[in-house]
């Protein structure tokens, strides 16, 4: 991939994902509207106002809270990946929320002519010391700050431009934007509203991202530990019909980087477990029209060299193969990426490895 | 994922996680106990 600018590559499950995701966001800020104004209509501007500042953010922490869902969920089980297709698009989108939350927020102070006291409740520097009390605006334009960070780096332009190791580092700061939200909240409306629905919205927002990361994080910790090497320093993977046909099999390296070991047929080939687009689990996916394709964005890779197909450039680093004794191996040293190292099962195995039934 | 992001994954998230849930218990516990017969507070973003 070169780092020339490319527009946004629409496709129809692209424009599927943000329809969905615009008109949930519609349905719940005018639901949210449409119930508060009944309940308790607002008797002037200024508390017309406010309700849509509570829309608004209520709506950006739910959405934030379901961005952080999708990393562990889509761990957990595949059928919620198509969730993760798209999410820099839902980022983007809560991050115009967020937008909205803070013009609605100008706007209070502006229907008041009270704009001054906006700068001078931020600037109040007494108050920083306090923990009740704590100028709480600071915290959610913070969040706000860096969810325009993460929304202006989101295009691939920067994926490519930053690398994706920097780029998947930079992002990780939505962990510190959803920090501030919450303690926003907590320092906010939760000090001046004596219902319970707002703690039990951050117990459960928070509470639920940090419960599916444990679950997630312990699910994947085997994975982290190194497989054992043999004498001369290679990996036992196993016997090669014991890998699902155009599937693969991850094993660790000693440092516990993963390496992916495909079969197609009677080819295997061992890449990277790294996409080269955002880091996704290639070894999680299948071999489609003769390639591997990552299972999260469907970037794809030959496998006995890992380059993707022409136009395309981009190269995965491979590792050797081979058979022991019926049993498949591969060395753990990564090879430069786009090194053609996959092999044949040789003929003489084939029946024995691929159908081990019949043939005993 | 690489194993270095991996690692500065499950280092980050739970010292932020530790941090909030602290964050929010004290709030929570400090927070002045609601007027009788509130109804609804002041609006959420008022000013000093």
């Amino acid at each position: 991939m070169s780092v020339g600018f490319r527009a946004v590559q629409w496709n129809r499950d692209k424009l599927v994902y943000d329809g969905i995701l615009v008109a949930a966001v519609a349905l719940y800020i005018a639901g949210f509207g449409v119930v508060a104004w009944r309940i308790e209509p607002p008797k002037n501007m200024p508390e017309a106002i406010d309700l849509w500042i509570r829309a608004t953010g209520t709506c950006a922490f739910l959405m934030l809270t379901v961005i952080l869902w999708i990393g562990p969920l889509a761990r957990l089980s595949p059928r919620f990946r198509p969730l993760l297709y798209n999410r820099r698009h839902f980022g983007v989108l809560t991050f115009i929320v967020a937008v909205a939350h803070f013009g609605f927020l100008l706007s209070w102070y502006i229907a008041q002519h009270n704009l001054p006291n906006l700068g001078a409740e931020l600037t109040k520097w007494e108050d920083c010391g306090k923990f009740i009390g704590f100028p709480f605006k600071t915290l959610g334009i913070g969040a706000l700050l860096i969810l325009f960070l993460m929304a202006a780096t989101s295009h691939d332009f920067w994926l490519a431009f930053l690398t994706p190791r920097i780029w998947k580092s930079l992002h990780m700061a939505l962990y510190v934007a959803y920090a501030l939200v919450v303690m926003h909240v907590a320092l906010g409306i939760m000090q001046s509203e004596g219902t319970m629905l707002i703690p039990l919205m951050l117990v459960g927002g928070a509470g639920s991202v940090a419960a599916l990361h444990i679950i997630a994080g312990w699910r994947e910790r085997t994975g982290d530990r190194g497989n054992a090497l043999n004498a001369d320093g290679w990996i036992a993977v196993g016997p090669p019909y014991a890998i699902p046909d155009k599937c693969a099999r991850i094993v660790a390296a000693p440092g516990g980087e993963r390496i992916a070991v495909f079969r197609d047929g009677t080819q295997i080939g061992a890449l990277t477990n790294l996409c080269a687009h955002q880091n996704g689990p290639v070894g999680e996916g299948r071999i489609i029209d003769g390639c591997v394709t990552c299972p999260w964005h469907g970037y794809q890779y030959r496998l006995r060299d890992g380059c993707a197909p022409p136009p395309f450039t981009e190269k995965l680093a491979t590792y050797r193969v081979r058979i022991n004794r019926g049993l498949l191996e591969v060395d753990p040293r990564p090879l430069p990426p786009g090194t053609p190292a996959g092999i044949d099962i040789p003929r003489e195995a084939i029946s024995e490895i691929l159908m081990p039934k019949t043939a005993m | 994922m690489t194993r270095r992001h991996r690692f500065i994954h499950r280092v980050l998230w739970p010292i932020l996680a530790l941090v909030v849930a602290t964050g929010f218990v004290l709030a929570l516990w400090l927070r002045p106990p609601p007027e009788p017969g509130q109804v609804r507070a002041a609006p959420m973003e008022r000013p000093a």
